[in-house]
Order: C-alpha cells, then structure tokens, then sequence
C-alpha cells in the first residue's frame, strides 16, 4: 500500500471533511470548490441545464455539511461524497423523467454536433446509446468509464453489491452494442467466429 | 473433459465481467493477470476488449462543458445562511422549553390534581352544607308558619274562590276582623281584629262559615294597647 503523504488529497479530504463536522463553513467551501469541477463534467453528462447540475452538486454539499459527522474513516472521503452526488442526481433524474414524460434521459443529454468523422459519429451513436440505458445501467457504465472508479468503488458509491455492479454493468454493455452497431458488429462477428 | 469447459466458462464469465475494469486500468494486480492468461485463448473477450476500449475511450474523451463555481457556490452560501438562521431559531425554541421545563412536569402534574381536588372539595362541603340546610329546615311552609304578614295581623284565612266581595265583607264583619293584606297567590289573607273580642272567638265563627276552607290563628291575643 502506497503510503500517504502529508498532502495527499485523500488525507486533505479527511482533514477538511473533519473540520467542516466540527462546523467550519471555510473547510466546506474547499471541499466544494475541490469537488465542483469533476462532479460537473460527470453530471452534465446526463442533462444539458446546468442548473440542474447545480442544484444536485449543492444538494449533495447540503448533505455533506449537514452529516459530515457521521462520515465512518472506513470508506474514503471522495467515494463518501460521490455516492451522495449519486443517490441526489438518481433522485433528480428520476424527477425530471416523470417531469418530461421522457422513457430515458434522451431528452436531457447534449445535444452532439454532427461532424463527418468516424470518431464523432461513433461518440453520436454511444451518447444516444447510452441514453436509451436504464439510468442505474447509465450511471455504472459512466462511474466506470468517465470518472475511472473501480468495481469496489462502484459498489461503495451505489451502496450496491459488487455482483449487482457487474450485472448492471454487463446489461448496459449488451444494450450499447446493440443500439451501437458499428461497435457490435465486430464483436459479433468475432464471436461468431469463436462459436 | 467436461469439467474443463465447465471451469472454462466459469472462467470466461468471471473475465468478462472484469473487462470494464480492465480497460479502465482499476484492477487489481491479480485480477488483471487473470484477464490477460484469458484473454491469450479467448478471441470473444480479445472483442469485448476492443469495444469496451472504444466505449471507454469515446466517454472519457468525451467533450465537456467546464463551469466556474464561484457563482454556484455563493448560492450554496445563501442556502447554508437559510439552513443556520433556522437551526439557530430551533435552538432558540428548545431554551424556552427548557426554562418552562424548570417546573417539573410530575410537580405541575401534581399541584393541578391538587388544585382540582381542593376546588372539587370546596364544591362537595358547599353540597354539603346546602343539603344539610335543607335537612334541618323543612322545604315547604305553611299558611301560617311565615312571618306575620303585618304587625297586627292575628287570622290568615283562605276562602273559596267563588266567594263575593259582599258575602267576604259580611263574614269579616260577623267575626270582626279586617284585612290586612291579601289575599297572596295562594288566596291567604291577613286578618286583623277590628275589636276587643277574643281572636280565638272570631276564629271558631270563621271556620263554622262554608265558604272558609281555611283559618288559624298567628299570634296569641295581641296586647290591649294595639287594637286599633
């Protein structure tokens, strides 16, 4: 195990997640400001307001302020904090289905620019792709893919056995090569190969 | 034979669901061993490898939008200010609790019940001594048991309600006695004696007459000096 330095971010975190329990607001407002730009560009991956992306960034720091003393050191600080940035953004997602009539967050992704190369048209298929998937599939593949978590990580921050990470993880992937053909194609066919 | 493909599959499955996470580099240094030895006899997973790779990389590379969040924040500022006002409000209303709480909740339990016992016993003694005065004093009087009516009244005498003004004033006359007062709701009238003859006299002649249902006497004969 690599042992931390003195300044590390995960021991930065403790210390300041410990001040902001003992009720220092300049400790929380470190914290947000050292959170705010990867909880944003992993939450306007799913909605292109970004007052949406604000108000779940500030739920979750509301939360943060207001249970910091019940933070167990077992766990880190940031999978602490991002598994309350996912329970409010599942719960504002779920909202604004119901809100929009909509049968997948479709309809709160960006919008892609269409640009005549492959590498963009394969990013146009996956974002439609991605947002066909049941929001906990979307959120796995996303945690996995775009904030880089680990499989443990995944299941701390969802609260969620690893198995029902994995299960989430191996639907969402089955979903995408369908929607995604280009991609599919080629592991289909080399499957095929192998059967 | 068949336990071999059996424990391949095993194998294959378990791989497969750790290629995210082998792709992503987020495995651990055992965990990725085993994926790459499988990966050597398995070209499905080989494929799964290259379509997780071009999933991962189209959404880590995926253009994003940066915000600054010192506007954000000051709003998350503005709410925390609203939060602490109210906690400090809520903290302020337990104070009053606690200084109404000086009053032990069994004490003013306890001085209530006694304050109702003692107005219920009050009450009670007050029944009492109403019912007790009731007992000693019989609720009903007679004709003749209240007070004169007036200083010379000696015959209280109910007539028949049929009787006249003349044939009243014939029998007054007859026994010598006047009206004081009457008559009363019950048709009693106070008598007074109009002369020196005997009360117990005008008495006997009141009640021998048939219109006189009833007559007593009040007093005992008055004294010499009040007949008029």
């Amino acid at each position: 195990m690599t042992p931390l330095g003195k300044n590390s971010p995960k021991e930065r975190d403790s210390s300041l997640l410990a001040a902001v329990a003992a009720g220092d607001r300049r400790a929380l407002e470190e914290l947000y400001l050292s959170y705010h730009r990867r909880l944003a560009r992993f939450l306007s991956r799913f909605t292109r307001r970004y007052e949406n992306v604000e108000e779940i960034i500030n739920d979750t720091f509301l939360v943060v302020w207001q249970n910091a003393n019940e933070f167990r050191s077992a766990s880190q600080v940031s999978t602490w904090i991002i598994g309350i940035a996912y329970r409010t953004a599942l719960k504002s997602f779920r909202r604004q289905k119901n809100h929009a009539g909509a049968s997948s967050l479709d309809e709160v992704c960006p919008e892609q620019t269409i640009d005549p190369t492959i590498e963009t048209e394969i990013h146009d298929w996956l974002q439609q792709g991605l947002g066909r998937l049941p929001i906990e599939q979307r959120l796995t593949m996303e945690l996995a893919y775009h904030m880089g978590h680990s499989l443990e990580e995944i299941a701390a921050i969802t609260d969620c056995p690893v198995g029902t990470v994995k299960a989430r993880m191996f639907h969402a992937r089955e979903k995408l090569r369908q929607c995604l053909p280009a991609l599919g194609g080629a592991a289909s066919e080399s499957r095929a190969r192998i059967e | 034979m068949t336990n071999n493909r059996v424990a391949g599959d095993r194998e294959h499955q378990e791989v497969s669901a750790l290629i995210p996470w082998y792709v992503n580099s987020r495995l651990s240094e055992s965990e990725r061993l085993k994926v790459d030895a499988h990966l050597v006899d398995c070209a499905a997973c080989r494929a799964d490898v290259l379509v997780e790779q071009q999933i991962f990389e189209a959404i880590k590379g995926a253009p994003t939008v940066e915000y600054m969040p010192a506007a954000s924040l000051k709003r998350l500022q503005t709410r925390l200010d609203a939060l602490q006002s109210v906690e400090a409000a809520a903290d302020a209303a337990p104070v009053v609790r606690i200084r109404s709480g000086r009053f032990p909740k069994r004490a003013l339990m306890a001085a209530s019940v006694a304050v109702m016992a003692i107005t219920i016993s009050l009450l009670l003694a007050d029944r009492w001594v109403q019912f007790r005065a009731q007992q000693a004093a019989p609720n009903y009087r007679t004709v003749t048991s209240s007070p004169p009516h007036a200083h010379d009244e000696v015959i209280r005498a109910v007539f028949a309600p049929t009787i006249t003004l003349v044939e009243l004033q014939a029998i007054l006359d007859e026994a010598e006695l006047r009206i004081v007062s009457g008559p009363t709701e019950a048709g009693v009238y106070s008598l007074a004696a109009k002369s020196s003859r005997p009360v117990r006299s005008s008495l006997t002649l009141l009640r021998q007459h048939p219109t006189v249902r009833f007559a007593e006497q009040t007093r005992e004969e008055p004294a010499p000096g009040d007949s008029p």
